[in-house]
């Protein structure tokens, strides 16, 4: 169930990408293009991702807190330029940047990198990979050899 | 609109002239260094295997540096700062997708990659290909699509190479293209895949070094972390704008473009197959994405110095955007320092190329005959052999005129994305994909990206701001992966085996 959600936001995404990119056609259509993007970008991200994670019959379990961040940091830091005013003269720095560009940066850029690959790494022993997982498929691959050599095994179409 | 493949922003022009003695003392190092890893390789590759996956004996940290050795190229030291003292910060959505790319490329295939390479001992990209779909055409088409594709960007890496290499040697243009690529050839032959990243490891921990040092110098030249926006903003403040100088769409597109295209390059792809130990996996986000952002403060903190220094008068405003790091670092950081980053990019370029050669070789002579239903006996003797011809043609083309390389070059990242993340991103993911969605996929891919790029390079229409063939392609070909596979879905479970299935559902 979850993966099939996952390939129907995939689905949802591509859409809306293709959207963005039609909008360079039509007079007036950069600012809803561009939100289209930006929708599109986070959720085929994060659909990716949920396809990547979830194993058959269950769903991502603890990695909905960093999949759903990783949706947020996105769509916020690219809304947020969107949104907030243009930079001037005297306003704003953070760590050396106007505002806008410090939340695309250091948000989008940043943030996923401090949360992403410790929450992979964190969740990899029981969510990705355990031993018993590695030990089936080399046993797998035994009896796939076995049955190649044995001519059972049917080639490529 | 401009999207560049790595590398890209070198072609047309020369550098300019670095044969200083430090800096040639410094680049014969590096290349006694890399062909002492080339020897010391060639004495270990024995098999087919060892030659294009490393006989699956490589460790963690190496994987992780390599991948992120072949991910940046010499783009990320020459034409990435460029890009950026032109675009100001629109050229960050170039490598802003790295936040998330690292661990994405490790969900949706690293693991899965890794486990059809043990259960099946396969070693090429194409080889995930037709072990998902159960498809010599599948098999085929990426390999053709991935050959033409290989030619182009090896192309354009080789005069990148020769560009460097004219600029420090004084070699003149036509030599330093063949000088490139006979050394890079002489360890990718006797090395394969082994020398490669063996070097990719040394030249990558050398070049985390240096971005590190240079960034510090950009600081220390920008005036403070506030000093770059304090003095940029009252004379250009789209430059620091979110999207710099390009349109929203346009940055935006960017990050589509490389975020989700790099999911398909095989060249890193490739290189999950040669981890010894598949539960090492475990740390691999955390390290490349690390090693990617060190590397990177260098293609940053370059671009806004320059942008700065230009501002300010202490520098002339740049003839070629490319000239932003050779200026930097000449003028403004020790002699050695630039030495190392110069013969840096040379060896980055190199182990790009290399990368190439080994992918490239393995289509020809793995991929291809066993699409037509051959198999090479001596894969090993042959690989080589493919490798010299490989490198020949894209040398040869590389010496064409510099658009027709740009062209290429440009054509190669967008065929990869466009032809290898459908099938590969998803298609490891979805048991509901089918053969025929991925075939479709692959063709789409082909040949949107062929009809749109080269009708953009004859200029018979040009795209609105924002729109690149390269996205087009991307979008179409994904497209055609779920309607296809929608349609043909009652096929989806009979290409499916035991193991294949395995692997995909763990």
């Amino acid at each position: 169930m979850t993966k099939r959600i996952a390939v129907g936001a995939t689905v949802f995404a591509t859409c809306c990408i293709a959207l963005a990119y039609a909008s360079a056609f039509v007079p007036g259509g950069g600012e809803w293009g561009a939100w289209s993007m930006v929708i599109g970008l986070a959720t085929m991200v994060v659909s990716l991702m949920v396809l990547g994670v979830a194993r058959r019959g269950r769903g991502v379990g603890r990695l909905a807190v960093p999949l759903a961040f990783t949706f947020v940091v996105i769509v916020a830091g690219f809304g947020a330029a969107l949104l907030l005013p243009v930079e001037t003269v005297g306003g704003r720095l953070v760590l050396g940047l106007p505002l806008r560009a410090a939340l695309v940066l250091y948000g989008v850029g940043l943030l996923p990198i401090l949360v992403l690959p410790l929450a992979y790494a964190l969740t990899f022993d029981d969510m990705t990979l355990s031993e018993a997982d590695l030990a089936r498929v080399r046993a797998l691959g035994v009896e796939y050899r076995a049955r190649q050599g044995a001519g059972a095994a049917g080639g490529e179409g | 609109m401009i999207v560049l493949p790595p590398i890209a922003l070198l072609q047309g022009g020369t550098l300019p002239t670095l044969a200083q003695p430090t800096i040639i003392a410094v680049a014969v190092a590096y290349f006694l260094v890399v062909a002492a890893i080339g020897v010391w390789a060639a004495r270990r590759t024995r098999s087919a295997s060892d030659f294009f996956v490393a006989g699956q004996g490589i460790g963690l940290w190496t994987m992780a540096v390599a991948a992120m050795a072949a991910t940046l190229s010499g783009f990320a030291f020459i034409g990435g700062p460029g890009l950026m003292y032109s675009l100001g910060m629109g050229a960050v959505f170039i490598i802003l997708p790295i936040g998330v790319s690292g661990t994405l490329g490790a969900w949706t295939m690293a693991k899965r990659i890794r486990l059809l390479g043990e259960a099946r001992g396969l070693i090429t990209v194409p080889d995930a290909i037709a072990a998902r779909f159960n498809s010599r055409l599948a098999r085929g088409l990426a390999a053709v699509a991935m050959l033409v594709a290989i030619i182009g960007y090896m192309a354009t890496n080789i005069l990148a190479l020769g560009l460097v290499i004219d600029a420090i040697f004084g070699s003149g243009l036509f030599a330093g293209l063949w000088i490139g690529m006979a050394i890079t050839l002489a360890y990718s032959v006797s090395g394969g895949i082994l020398a490669g990243v063996y070097t990719d490891l040394f030249q990558g921990a050398v070049m985390s070094v240096a971005s590190v040092l240079v960034f510090l110098f950009t600081l220390k030249v920008g005036g403070g972390d506030a000093g770059f926006a304090g003095t940029i903003l009252p004379v250009d403040a789209p430059f620091l704008a979110p999207w710099g100088k390009m349109t929203p769409l346009a940055a935006l597109s960017f990050f589509f473009v490389f975020g989700i295209g790099s999911l398909g390059q095989p060249h890193v792809v490739h290189k999950f197959y040669m981890l010894r130990e598949p539960r090492k996996l475990k740390w691999y986000p955390l390290i490349m994405s690390v090693a990617v952002i060190i590397s990177l403060l260098l293609f940053i903190g370059v671009g806004l110095a320059v942008k700065s220094l230009v501002v300010r008068g202490e520098l002339p405003p740049l003839e070629r955007a490319d000239d932003a790091t050779p200026f930097f670092l000449l003028r403004f950081t020790p002699l050695l320092l630039s030495a190392v980053v110069f013969s840096g990019v040379a060896a980055a370029i190199m182990s790009t190329v290399n990368s190439f050669m080994s992918v490239g070789a393995a289509a020809l002579t793995h991929d291809l005959p066993i699409a037509f239903g051959r198999k090479v006996t001596n894969e090993l003797f042959w690989g080589r052999m493919s490798t010299v011809v490989i490198s020949i043609v894209a040398t040869v083309v590389a010496g064409a005129s510099g658009t027709l390389v740009a062209f290429l070059g440009i054509f190669g990242w967008g065929l990869f994305a466009s032809t290898l993340v459908p099938s590969l991103a998803i298609g490891l993911n979805w048991s509901g994909a089918t053969r025929a969605g991925s075939v479709a996929s692959i063709a789409t891919g082909l040949v949107v990206t062929l009809v749109f790029e080269t009708l953009a390079f004859l200029k018979v229409f040009t795209f609105p701001a924002g729109v690149t063939a390269t996205a087009l392609a991307l979008v179409s070909s994904l497209l055609v992966f779920f309607v296809v596979s929608w349609f043909t879905r009652h096929s989806a479970a009979a290409t499916l085996d035991d193991d294949v299935r395995f692997v995909m559902e763990v």
